[in-house]
């Protein structure tokens, strides 16, 4: 199911940690409320299938009471939803850590090109230091793009004119993530092929990558 | 022989009958919903293998762009319009819609847009390719050249104005042409679901217009509010877009809402329960909310984390009135007499789909969860729950349900339920598989062969065919009832609603109904409804001059552009000249009956009901523009300064002109009302003579500014897009002016003639109201652009 989610399970940096929580709750919720309620439709029609001698005019037409009930059922269900995503939020506020990385990120059609803090730019490759926390900067040179990592649990939209922010912890375990970066908003011809990848180091291949 | 053949011909160009304007809507938007579906099968097909060459990456944005538009705008809602076109009429025990001659317009403008949408994948380039979203600047010129994707944009206008016609008429008959006895408490279910569908259209698609107004106009005019990236104007389509694009959600539905209500009542022999809550909720949640939860399709476009909370908030408290009805609809089940006949199943089937397709969207409300979700195959599996689970199958179990109603015949059970069983299985294996696909771009046109994507897609390939298989059983299903089914009993469900006949025995005896439009075969039984066929050329043709005109747009750089845009004018000209002459000469003449249900509406007259709702559309579609203007004047780094441009002087005696104006309308008014026909002539004829010097400055002031360079195409971009929002405008209210001024010609005309009296003014009475909305909007434009 999260295929790519499950690749780094073994040591889940932060931001895809968080995401994999709230996730599950959503799904435990989401799951049993599909259960019980489609169970009880299903249940209905075969107790009510048409049957000689039954009137069903008899019963008295139920009101607002069981509407209600199940209102309030659902609402605490929803609050406690609602809590946990903004509980969450650490996952789309920019972190205050001094220590971080900022990297800028310019989509264009149909590529990603990266700056690093020194002025060293790569094309449709970000490499970063395993575990570091990263802040990117993220704007379009010509259309809507939308910048997405899912395996981090992170995403962006690249739009001309505007500067967007967003965060993410690297990976803890070093390698070529192929294609784990892509395009997620519609935007031409080479839509599909805007893919790049995430190459994390370890801090001394970093400071020698960097500085080459 | 011959002639038969165009009486026949004539009688569908022609038909302003309400039934037949139905039935024109429900074969059209099963046509368009075929394109759609093709489109949809050739995109599953690219997507069935990874590395696939069946399709260009060109022509596969084509094609999801395509069939989103034609699948949501020409197929779903025209549907559900067609449905209620035929019975919503019926259902009130009205004789017709209240305005017969615009139903007919609406229809025409509908197919004449869908044209458009056809005709753009025959232009050299291709049509639109930017998704049916179209987020700017990809669709301006700039990245998608081409008369195609004018013509789709262009259509798609029409079909707007089309339902906002549509949404006057529809507002005014339900709440106008209700017979004796059909109070408010004794509504059918279809049509409360219909009107609530309606006033969330006649609300949200006046943005829609204006955004796609503002978008053609780039286009063609050359005006820059999309192309400018130091406005950001990507944020500007966005607000327009989906202020307009979540109520749009609900207005495709909800009508499949009221279908599944009526169905649940029917079959299960029970009244629906909790009615009250259903009815209320929907009404004060569910409406008003639909306009406060945008943003939430906006999580990652960079708005404060604050905003995302409330909106995020506001989208999950949206989920709990269709939790309600939802139960509700189930709660109906208990101690019914079920009846599992097809329109059941479908909307049981419909319950079923909305129930995982409404949770999957709850996951869609945590701007935490959407950082994964958003533009991922997770939200096309989480709208097609919606839109083709909920909104389809109710739409189906509604062609079911009718379908012996509106051809006297019965349709194959048998067939009907192995169309349930394989449409419900191939939905299934089509759309589940989405929702896992969490982290796959939506309308890639290729992917490599990584992880479980080629599993999945491949699954829902297979499930597409199966699903659209299935629905060649429903077009042979419909086709072979329409003309060969066995006859049905009049009222075979049982059913306790007007537009079943209420009889205990059929009057309709076994022999199979002689020739003719056996649709009317049980007309007769209802009592309420009178058949007429007054028939109108004009609807029609006044479409074609639009056609014409419009069609002519996108090449009005050359000669032969220009030529097709002029003969559509001619037609255009001769068919409004021709409606207003029948209205003179009373050659159209709509009898309203003395009495009905008109609570709250019982002291306004139907045709000052059907202005007010117009001038409500409008008010929305001129605040879209002025919202649009507040935000580029607040995101632009600098604009002109203050009476550096536009002379104070001259705008305000142009304010003062059009103020007058009202007050000679006003006094034109209060004459009729007494009486007074020479004085209404004089006031009419100062009033146009007060536009008309409002309408000649403002032109000698555009070629004032225009020979001092503020122009659209300045290299300096402060002039530019403060010239193309000032042209924009202020030309906007200026059409309108003068559209009121021609109107203005024909009312004297018609007081010449002695038309209007002391008691029958109501002409004057509701261009007065038109007119007094102009000057208010006038004063808002002033000090926008004259004064800040």
């Amino acid at each position: 199911m999260f295929g790519l989610l499950s690749m780094v399970l073994a040591a889940q940096p932060q931001t895809a940690e968080t995401f994999s929580q709230l996730f599950n709750l959503y799904l435990a919720f989401g799951t049993a409320a599909a259960v019980i309620v489609i169970s009880l439709l299903v249940f209905f029609v075969i107790r009510y299938r048409a049957r000689d001698g039954h009137d069903p005019s008899k019963y008295p037409v139920p009101g607002w009471k069981v509407a209600l009930i199940t209102a309030m059922i659902t609402l605490s269900v929803l609050v406690t939803a609602e809590y946990q995503t903004i509980a969450s939020e650490s996952n789309i506020t920019i972190p205050n850590d001094t220590n971080a990385i900022h990297i800028k990120v310019l989509g264009f059609q149909w590529g990603w090109s990266f700056t690093y803090p020194n002025g060293k730019t790569t094309l449709n490759n970000l490499t970063v230091p395993a575990g570091a926390v990263i802040i990117l900067n993220i704007t379009s040179r010509d259309v809507f793009h939308s910048f997405g990592i899912p395996m981090l649990a992170e995403k962006m939209d690249a739009i001309p004119g505007k500067v967007n922010t967003m965060w993410f912890q690297a990976p803890l375990q070093t390698g070529v993530y192929r294609d784990a970066i892509r395009c997620y908003e519609l935007c031409g011809a080479g839509h599909a092929l805007m893919i790049a990848n995430l190459t994390v180091v370890s801090q001394q291949s970093w400071q020698r990558w960097i500085s080459s | 022989m011959m002639e038969q053949a165009i009486n026949w011909l004539k009688g569908w160009l022609f038909t302003t009958n309400h039934k037949k304007v139905g039935i024109l809507y429900i074969f059209t938007s099963c046509y368009f919903g075929f394109v759609g579906a093709v489109l949809a099968l050739l995109m599953r097909t690219q997507l069935s293998v990874p590395d696939n060459n069946f399709l260009t990456g060109n022509f596969y944005n084509q094609a999801v762009t395509m069939h989103g538009v034609i699948m949501i705008f020409w197929f779903l809602s025209p549907l559900a319009i067609g449905f209620a076109n035929y019975f919503v009429p019926l259902q009130i025990g009205a004789e017709d819609l209240a305005f017969p001659r615009l139903n007919a317009l609406s229809y025409w403008l509908y197919l004449a847009g869908g044209i458009f949408e056809i005709i753009s994948f025959f232009v050299p380039g291709g049509s639109a390719n930017g998704g049916w979203t179209t987020y700017q600047p990809l669709g301006t010129s700039q990245f998608s050249p081409g008369a195609g994707p004018t013509l789709v944009f262009i259509g798609w206008i029409l079909l707007t104005v089309s339902v906002t016609l549509g949404s006057v008429n529809f507002i005014t008959t339900i709440f106008w042409m209700r017979a004796p006895g059909v109070t408010i408490s004794r509504i059918p279910m279809f049509t409360w679901f219909m009107f609530f569908t309606i006033v969330a259209m006649l609300f949200s698609f006046p943005a829609l217009i204006a955004a796609l107004v503002l978008l053609v106009s780039d286009r063609v005019l050359g005006t820059v509010f999309f192309s400018l990236a130091s406005i950001q104007p990507s944020i500007l389509w966005d607000n327009l877009f989906w202020f307009f694009g979540h109520p749009e959600v609900y207005i495709v539905l909800l009508p499949a809402f009221g279908v599944i209500a009526e169905v649940l009542q029917v079959f299960s022999g029970r009244p629906l329960a909790a009615k009250n809550v259903i009815l209320i909720s929907t009404a004060i949640i569910v409406l008003p909310l639909s306009f406060g939860v945008w943003m939430h399709h906006m999580f990652v476009t960079g708005v404060p984390l604050a905003l995302q909370n409330v909106f995020s908030i506001s989208t999950i408290a949206i989920s709990l009135p269709f939790d309600l009805i939802t139960l509700a609809f189930i709660e109906t089940l208990l101690h019914g007499n079920i009846r599992l006949n097809a329109p059941m199943l479908f909307a049981l089937g419909g319950i079923v789909l909305f129930i995982i397709g409404g949770i999957t969207g709850v996951f869609l409300s945590s701007p935490v969860l959407d950082r994964v979700f958003r533009g991922s195959y997770f939200v096309v599996g989480h709208f097609h729950y919606v839109m083709v689970g909920a909104a389809i199958f109710g739409l189906i179990a509604g062609i079911y349900y009718w379908l012996p109603r509106m051809t006297g015949r019965m349709y194959n059970e048998g067939l009907a339920k192995i169309h349930f069983i394989v449409s419900f299985i191939g939905f299934n294996v089509l759309y589940f598989p989405m929702n896992l696909l969490t982290d796959m771009p939506r309308r890639i046109f290729t992917y490599q062969s990584i992880g479980d994507w080629p599993l999945l897609n491949g699954v829902a390939s297979i499930g597409a065919y199966i699903f659209a298989l299935a629905q060649i059983a429903l077009a042979y299903q419909v086709l072979n009832t329409w003309f060969r089914g066995p006859p049905s009993p009049p009222n075979p469900w049982g059913a306790a609603t007007l537009e079943w006949p209420q009889v205990q025995t059929p009057v309709v005896g076994q022999e199979a109904p002689q020739g003719g439009w056996i649709g009317e075969l049980n007309t007769e039984n209802v009592g309420k409804e009178k058949l007429h066929d007054n028939l109108s050329s004009r609807p029609i043709l006044l479409t074609a001059g639009i056609f014409v005109a419009l069609l002519g747009v996108p090449y009005y750089s050359s000669s032969l552009g220009i030529a097709t845009i002029l003969i559509g004018l001619l037609i255009l000209a001769y068919s409004v000249i021709g409606w207003a002459m029948d209205d003179l000469k009373e050659r159209f003449v709509v009898q309203d009956s003395e009495a009905g249900e008109r609570w709250p509406f019982h002291l306004v007259s139907k045709l000052k009901l059907g202005m007010w709702t117009f001038l409500s559309s409008e008010i929305i579609f001129f605040g879209t523009f002025i919202g649009a203007y507040l935000y580029i004047r607040a995101a632009s780094p600098s604009w002109i300064a203050v009476g550096s441009v536009h002379s104070i002087p001259i705008g305000a005696l142009n304010t003062i002109l059009l103020v007058t104006s009202g007050l000679t309308m006003a006094l034109a008014l209060e004459s009729i009302r007494e009486g007074n026909q020479r004085n209404l002539l004089a006031f009419l004829g100062i009033t146009f003579l007060l536009g008309s010097a409002f309408m000649g400055i403002k032109v000698s002031e555009w070629a004032d500014l225009a020979s001092k360079g503020f122009l659209i195409s300045s290299q300096n971009q402060v002039i530019s897009i403060a010239a193309s929002s000032y042209y924009f405008l202020v030309g906007l209210h200026g059409a309108h002016v003068t559209a009121g001024l021609i109107v203005m010609i024909y009312l004297m005309k018609k007081t010449i003639n002695g038309q209007y009296t002391k008691e029958e003014h109501r002409g004057i009475e509701n261009f007065a109201l038109y007119w007094a909305f102009v000057d208010v909007i006038w004063c808002f434009l002033f000090p926008l652009f004259y004064l800040m």
